[in-house]
């Protein structure tokens, strides 16, 4: 068998990334010396197609029948050498990558020789490897034509209303009691001042009404079973303790509700009742009663006050499974707390305040019907300042995040306009750091808020604020940075403009569905150019600022690109994924039950009549576990086993290496 | 009850420059509230300036480091934490200390330097500020029941000073130095009222070297500093640095001079440490306080005069200042 071993060695220069720091040749010369190694060549990109060509046509000429192809990253381009190897008419599995990129010539950059003896041994180990692969045949399994999306706000809208319209069914899971989101929250959008509302209220109703689409609000995520293409999926619906049939959304319950409660739509600025209907467009329309507050009054349970009979003492929480194919998941944010940066005094003073409450106040529906106030008074204020970067763009730890926020500078710019378009007389003030006007029409829309609009940019980070204890209006104290001069300026209200973070919640779903996260707290996608809306977890895609602060325009795209994803997979109807599940040999299995306690993923059963274990390959994600449980070494691996691990071992010991 | 041998809590005792040349009385109203809550001091033989972060550190680290390892060095010799009554000390000793800890390379050159002296700096002790021994380590509800008697409500303004909260990451306030409260709420366990006054977490303008180089900018500070102060209806200031102290106090008296056209009165605030209405507040004699200054005494800290003030507070307490002072006079002749 081993004189039947012909092993091509391809060397990757990757431009300079790689042949910068690494001797090409030197490498050359060292893989030649490799057992069992035939060919070695190499090239400038062996992912082009003049370099996918050299392998296919080695192959076809019959000079070699194992491929190591070291260059960049497995996660980057396995794919892309699989599907040439396959083209030549080679088992793809009997190909294997050494990373001498991310794993030897970046990491290593200034330390050439050391670069040189890292990639000899990834090299080294990739050779030793291929030469106990066996051919493997992939698994194909079905993708059930329903996609899960998680969180009802402007992404996981137009997700779902994308998919349903290809005849996919959706089932648009939404934590809160309505759909509707953050975007629900805002008043004007920038650059084209549409009206928030106006814009995203009839998607909801679509929404609603689309027969594609099953709409499971007040509802979360149990639990999630299963892989690509067949999750089962647990939904918890949360008690309403309203009859969804019955309710007319007629309000008197809300009416009579003795229970008064701060309103978190409106951020605390107004309140609501513990029987409540988030806001006037809410979709669906019935109402909740909050149990956290309701005192069981019983009052709009009478006849006289709910007359469809529709309220529920005893509801209870309901679990509904789902079969699903593919899942997007689009969380959306919080909003930054800005109360540990003290010097804003956003817990002292009554007169700052977030963003996010400018945007209530300046909503038509908001608690002062569109017309600003300040707290103190209840007065429209004469002079505002908004302070940027408020919990964005720091680099001391515990005052918020390193990452720019996005949108902050065009919704200050946004807001102070809108201000300034009621009252010209106003004042009004930024302070930035730097105004990030990115979009399309942003830098437009900021150029006529300076000239136009008469509003006052100063750039410098602000030092601190305090109160005027008689006026309660806001001293700021900080530097114009441009004039290089200390500035004292006092505004009636000051506004935070506060960034945007991960959500609270967002560990506890990237553990549910096995996704990752990426330093900033957002969820992580495939690659950060080329599959952006995808994670490392099959059929699961992600969308919207749930993976990286960004404004509406952009968010939508995300949901277009991720249901088209998802579309991609359901539309073939079949996936296939890799054949690494384990193998119980039957003759040395002793009947023990240790791998099926250690299954993570339940995938092993206990076959009865024949006293054996057996692992449901559809099930299993190859984890390994149950191999090295097995007390007796029944189980072994797919591209995982003993002496194909062994060998990479062995040979880098038995040579030597820098390990 | 059980009668389990309780070790008392041990602190090397740094005194620094400022208050054995300005301010002795704070190191002996310091020795004895300590004394009385079961704190051991050890004193630290040969012991000299921290030294002074403004002054030093700004123009020569390696003599900044050096001198800082020695007085640390001492500590470690007396297996005992340090405890500093002083801001700048426990700005210079904590960094130094943390530097040294954390960088081998700078560890390694202090180290051939002490060689010299036979001295030896090794990171076994720990720098921290009266402040933190009595908040943290005794801790506030200690403080709190170790108070027998109320200060009547007296009005404070509680200085805190930089180098107690800043910079903030190595200092054991979680992070706070914007709106810390630690120090208010040690002044408020004593019946006294912390009045907000606004930039309270300003210089008191001393620090960084400005005192000695530019002193109008530095008095110009103060000078804010008090009028705030006047502002909130404070009655007196307390501090647990005692260059801040000077500053304020001195200060006082400075200030009412050069910058007389620009304030509306001259300013009459009398400065505590910290430890002197603690122990007053504990049931301790005035005199074990440094609280009666003899009449005859002039041009000496501290520098305003506290008569007045303290007579107020000493009448509800039971004690006559006058008499008290007489009797001073009397035990040193």
């Amino acid at each position: 068998m081993e004189d039947d071993l012909k092993i091509g060695v391809y060397l990757c220069h990757c431009g300079v990334n790689i042949a910068g720091v690494i001797d090409m040749d030197e490498l050359e010369e060292f893989s030649k010396t490799l057992a069992n190694v035939s060919v070695v060549k190499q090239y400038k990109f062996m992912c082009s197609d003049t370099g996918q060509s050299m392998i296919k046509d080695d192959i076809k000429a019959g000079l070699v029948n194992r491929v190591v192809v070291a260059a960049c990253s497995p996660r980057m381009h396995e794919p892309t050498f699989r599907r040439a190897i396959e083209g030549a008419g080679m088992n793809k599995f009997l190909f294997s990558q050494a990373n001498i990129r991310e794993h030897s010539s970046w990491i290593s950059m200034n330390d050439k020789q050391g670069a040189s003896r890292i990639a000899k041994d990834h090299i080294r180990m990739e050779v030793a490897k291929v030469s106990k692969l066996e051919p493997l045949e992939p698994q194909k399994v079905k993708v059930t034509p329903s996609c899960l999306v998680i969180g009802g706000g402007i992404t996981g809208i137009n997700a779902a209303l994308d998919l349903a319209e290809q005849n996919f069914h959706v089932y648009l899971v939404e934590t809160t009691p309505t759909i509707g989101g953050h975007m629900a929250q805002l008043d004007k959008t920038f650059p084209t001042m549409d009206c928030s509302a106006c814009i995203l209220t009839p998607k909801m109703v679509d929404v609603n009404q689309h027969k594609n689409i099953t709409l499971m609000v007040y509802s979360e995520v149990d639990s999630i079973e299963g892989y690509v293409g067949n999750f089962k999926v647990t939904v918890r619906q949360k008690a309403r303790y309203v009859d969804t049939i019955k309710c007319t959304g007629c309000g008197e319950c809300a009416i009579k509700c003795p229970v008064s409660v701060p309103n978190e739509f409106d951020l605390g600025l107004s309140v609501r009742k513990a029987a409540y209907l988030p806001f006037p467009q809410a979709v669906p329309g019935y109402y909740t009663i909050d149990m956290d507050h309701c005192i069981l009054c019983g009052i709009c349970a009478d006849p006289s006050v709910c007359e469809p009979d529709a309220i529920r003492y005893d509801d209870k929480d309901k679990l509904v499974e789902l079969d699903i194919g593919t899942i997007i998941v689009s969380t959306g944010y919080d909003p930054f707390d800005p109360t540990p940066l003290k010097e804003y005094g956003f817990d002292k003073y009554d007169n700052v305040i977030t963003a996010m409450q400018m945007e209530r106040l300046l909503s038509s529906y908001g608690p002062t019907l569109g017309k600003p106030v300040r707290p103190s008074d209840l007065e429209a204020p004469h002079s505002i300042a908004f302070i940027q970067c408020v919990g964005s763009r720091d680099f001391h730890p515990g005052r918020g995040h390193k990452y720019c926020s996005r949108v902050c500078c065009m919704y200050a710019i946004k807001q102070a306009r809108q201000y300034k378009e009621k009252h010209p007389e106003a004042k009004i003030y930024i302070f930035y750091m730097d105004v990030r006007a990115f979009g399309k029409g942003y830098e437009e829309f900021y150029e006529i808020a300076a000239r136009e609009y008469g509003i006052t940019f100063i750039r410098g980070r602000l030092a601190e604020v305090y109160e005027d204890p008689i006026d309660k209006g806001i001293w700021l104290r900080g530097e114009d940075t441009l004039l290089q001069t200390p500035v004292e300026i006092k505004a009636d209200l000051v506004v935070l403009s506060v960034g945007l973070e991960a959500r609270k919640d967002a560990d506890q779903v990237a553990s549910l569905l096995s996704i990752q996260k990426t330093e900033d707290g957002f969820f992580m996608e495939a690659h950060p150019k080329l599959r952006p809306v995808d994670t490392l977890t099959d059929g699961i895609f992600i969308a919207g600022v749930a993976q990286g602060p960004k404004d509406i325009p952009d968010a939508v795209a995300q949901a277009k690109g991720a249901a088209s994803s998802a579309a991609v997979l359901m539309a073939k109807g079949e996936v296939e994924i890799e054949p690494y599940y384990s193998i119980v040999d039957a003759d040395h299995c002793t009947g023990c039950h240790s791998c099926i306690s250690q299954c993570p993923f339940g995938a092993i059963t206990f076959n009865k009549f024949k006293g054996v274990s057996e692992i449901n390959p559809a099930k299993c994600k190859g984890c390994g576990t149950c191999v090295a449980t097995c007390p007796v070494g029944a189980i072994s691996q797919n591209h995982f086993k003993e002496e194909q691990l062994d060998i990479i071992i062995r040979s880098v010991l038995k040579e030597g290496g820098v390990y | 009850m059980s009668h389990e041998e309780v070790i008392p809590p041990e602190y090397s005792f740094y005194l620094g420059c400022v208050i054995p040349n300005r301010y002795p009385f704070v190191e002996q109203a310091t020795r004895n509230v300590m004394n009385e809550l079961g704190v051991r001091l050890k004193d630290m033989e040969g012991a000299s300036c921290c030294p002074a972060p403004g002054v030093f550190r700004s123009f020569d680290i390696p003599t900044w480091l050096t001198i800082g390892a020695r007085n640390v060095s001492i500590a470690e010799e007396n297996k005992a934490d340090i405890m500093t009554m002083c801001n700048g000390c426990y700005g210079t000793l904590l960094e130094v200390n943390h530097q040294l800890t954390h960088d081998e390379q700078k560890r390694t050159f202090v180290n051939e330097q002490l060689k010299k002296i036979d001295r030896k700096f090794a990171g076994s002790v720990k720098v921290k500020h009266l402040a933190e021994v009595l908040y943290k380590d005794l801790g506030i509800n200690t403080i709190r029941d170790a108070v027998t008697r109320t200060l009547g409500g007296l009005k404070c303004a509680v200085h805190y000073g930089c180098h107690l909260t800043k910079p903030s990451e190595i200092r054991p306030w979680d992070g706070e130095c914007e709106d810390p409260k630690f120090f208010d709420e040690l002044v408020e366990v004593l019946g006294c009222e912390s009045v907000a006054y606004r930039d309270k977490q300003m210089c008191c303008g001393a620090g960084g070297g400005v005192r000695s180089a530019i002193k109008e900018v530095s008095l110009d500070f103060t000078r804010h500093k008090l009028e705030m102060m006047r502002e909130a209806g404070a009655e007196c200031i307390v501090v647990m640095c005692p260059f801040c102290m000077l500053q304020l106090d001195l200060g006082q008296i400075e200030v009412n001079g050069i910058f007389k056209d620009e304030i509306s009165g001259p300013f009459a605030f009398p400065v505590f440490y910290y430890t002197q209405l603690l122990g007053l507040a504990m049931g301790m004699h005035p005199n074990e306080l440094g609280l009666i200054k003899r009449h005859d005494l002039k041009g000496v800290p501290p520098y305003v005069n506290q008569e007045p003030l303290l007579t107020q507070i000493f009448q509800k307490l039971g004690y006559d200042y006058k008499q008290l002072q007489k009797q001073s006079v009397k035990a040193v002749s």
